[in-house]
C-alpha cells in the first residue's frame, strides 16, 4: 500500500514539480457492486500499466485474493493488462483526463 | 468501398513455418524430435498450438503436464496475445530463415513479462476488446455496438477456423468509412520500435490538415522529432512504400483485431 500511495500521488498536491506535470490525470469511477474509492482523481506515471492500476485498486479496497478487478475505458472496452496509461490517454483521454471504470464483474464484455 | 480483395486474400494466407523444440529441463527420458507446423500470421500462438502441446506432453515430467504453456525465441518470451506475425516481424529472425525455432515450456511461466492468455476464452475476450477499441477510433464505436452477438461470434470463428469469407462478411462493415465521410475518424494503429515489444498508440487522422488523404510519408513526418526521424515502416513482413495511403492501409493491411501493427525504423538526426 505504501508503495502505491507514493507513486499514485494525489492531485491535491499544490507544489507540483515538472515530473508531476508529466503525469496523467486519471478519473476512477466505480460501477456495479464494487466499493467506491472516495478520491476519484489520481495522477499516474504515464508508463504504468493497466494491471498496475488493477492491483492498486485491489489493494486500496482490501479485496480478497480471489476477487478480481476489471477496468474499462469510457465504458466501452477492457484494455490489455500490459497496455500503458499513456497510450490510452493519448487515444481516449477527454478534457485532460483518462476516464476509467472499475468493477468486480465483467461489465462491458 | 473499393476493396482490393486480392490483397485481403494474400494477407490472410500469410504463414510462418515454425520448428518447436522442448525445454530440456522439462524432459524425462528420451529427447523428442522437434515438431514442425505452418501457422497463420494473423492468428495467436495459443489458438494454433494444441497439437504441439499434445505432442510434447508425453515427454515431459508429470508434474508439469498441466502447466501454463508459453514459448520463447532465443530466450525472449513471446506475448501470447500478440498476433504471431507481429511477434515474428519484431524478432525478425536473421536472413528470414525458415523455420522459426521456438521452444515450448510447460513450467516457470514468466508472470512478470507475459500476460496469462493461454485459454481460448481469455484470448477471445481480449480480441473482442481490441475490436471495440479499434471501432471507437474509427467510428466512435457505433458500428461494433450496432452488431449482434452472432456477428461478433462470426468474426471470432472466422479467425480461429481460418474462414476468410465468413470473417470478411462481417469485417467489411467495420471497414466502412465514418458517417458521410470518405475515411475513418482515426486510424487504429500500434507502432512498434525494433526489438522491443512495447508499442505507441496515438490519434492518427487519415486526413491531413490540407484535407488530403494522408500517405505514409506524411505519417513519417508526423512521427519524426528533432532528435529522430521515422524512415521506414514494415508490416506482414512487407516494407511499405511511402506513397501508400494510410486509410487504404487500415482497410487492407490491418490484422483481424482491426489494428495496423507497424514496425517503425527510426534514424537519429
Amino acid at each position: 500500500m505504501a508503495d502505491a500511495e507514493e507513486n499514485l500521488a494525489s492531485t491535491s498536491t499544490t507544489n507540483a514539480t515538472d515530473k508531476e506535470a508529466a503525469k496523467i490525470c486519471v478519473l476512477l469511477n466505480a460501477t456495479g457492486n464494487v466499493p467506491i474509492i472516495k478520491k476519484r482523481t489520481w495522477t499516474v506515471d504515464p508508463n504504468k500499466t493497466v494491471s498496475w492500476i488493477q492491483k492498486f485498486i485491489h489493494k486500496f479496497l482490501k479485496l480478497d485474493a480471489t476477487e478480481q478487478i476489471f477496468l474499462y475505458v469510457n465504458q466501452t472496452f477492457a484494455p490489455a493488462p500490459d497496455q500503458i496509461i499513456k497510450n490510452l490517454y493519448d487515444c481516449h483521454g477527454t478534457n485532460g483526463k483518462l476516464v476509467l471504470y472499475y468493477c468486480k464483474n465483467q461489465a462491458w464484455g | 468501398m473499393a476493396h482490393d480483395r486480392e490483397v485481403l486474400r494474400m494477407i490472410w494466407e500469410g504463414q510462418i513455418g515454425i520448428c518447436f523444440q522442448a525445454d530440456r529441463d522439462e524432459i524425462v527420458g528420451i529427447k523428442p524430435e522437434p515438431f514442425y507446423l505452418m501457422v497463420s500470421r494473423l492468428s495467436y500462438l495459443p489458438l494454433v498450438t494444441d497439437k504441439v502441446r499434445k505432442y510434447f506432453t508425453r515427454y515431459i515430467a508429470a508434474e508439469h503436464q498441466d502447466g501454463a504453456v508459453w514459448f520463447d525465441y532465443n530466450g525472449t518470451p513471446l506475448r501470447l496475445h500478440y498476433p504471431t506475425g507481429v511477434l515474428y516481424d519484431l524478432l525478425h529472425p536473421e536472413e528470414d530463415c525458415t523455420p522459426w525455432g521456438l521452444t515450448i515450456h510447460f513450467s516457470k511461466f514468466p508472470e512478470d513479462t507475459l500476460v496469462k492468455m493461454n485459454s481460448k476464452e481469455l484470448l477471445e475476450s481480449h480480441y473482442m476488446s481490441c475490436l471495440k477499441e479499434a471501432d471507437v477510433l474509427k467510428h466512435r464505436g457505433l458500428v461494433i455496438s450496432a452488431m449482434q452477438k452472432k456477428d461478433h461470434n462470426q468474426l471470432w470463428l472466422g479467425l480461429i477456423n481460418d474462414k476468410f469469407d465468413q470473417f470478411w462478411a462481417v469485417n467489411r462493415r467495420l471497414m466502412e468509412p465514418y458517417g458521410d465521410q470518405e475515411s475513418f475518424k482515426n486510424i487504429p494503429v500500434r507502432l512498434y520500435n525494433d526489438d522491443d515489444f512495447t508499442y505507441t498508440q496515438k490519434l492518427i487522422s487519415p486526413i491531413s490538415e490540407s484535407g488530403q488523404k494522408k500517405s505514409l510519408a506524411d505519417l513519417m513526418a508526423e512521427l519524426s522529432t528533432p532528435e529522430r526521424k521515422a524512415v521506414g515502416f514494415r508490416t506482414h513482413g512487407i516494407d511499405l512504400h511511402e506513397e501508400t495511403q494510410v486509410q487504404w492501409m487500415s482497410e487492407h493491411l490491418s490484422y483481424p483485431d482491426n489494428f495496423l501493427h507497424l514496425s517503425v525504423d527510426y534514424k537519429d538526426v
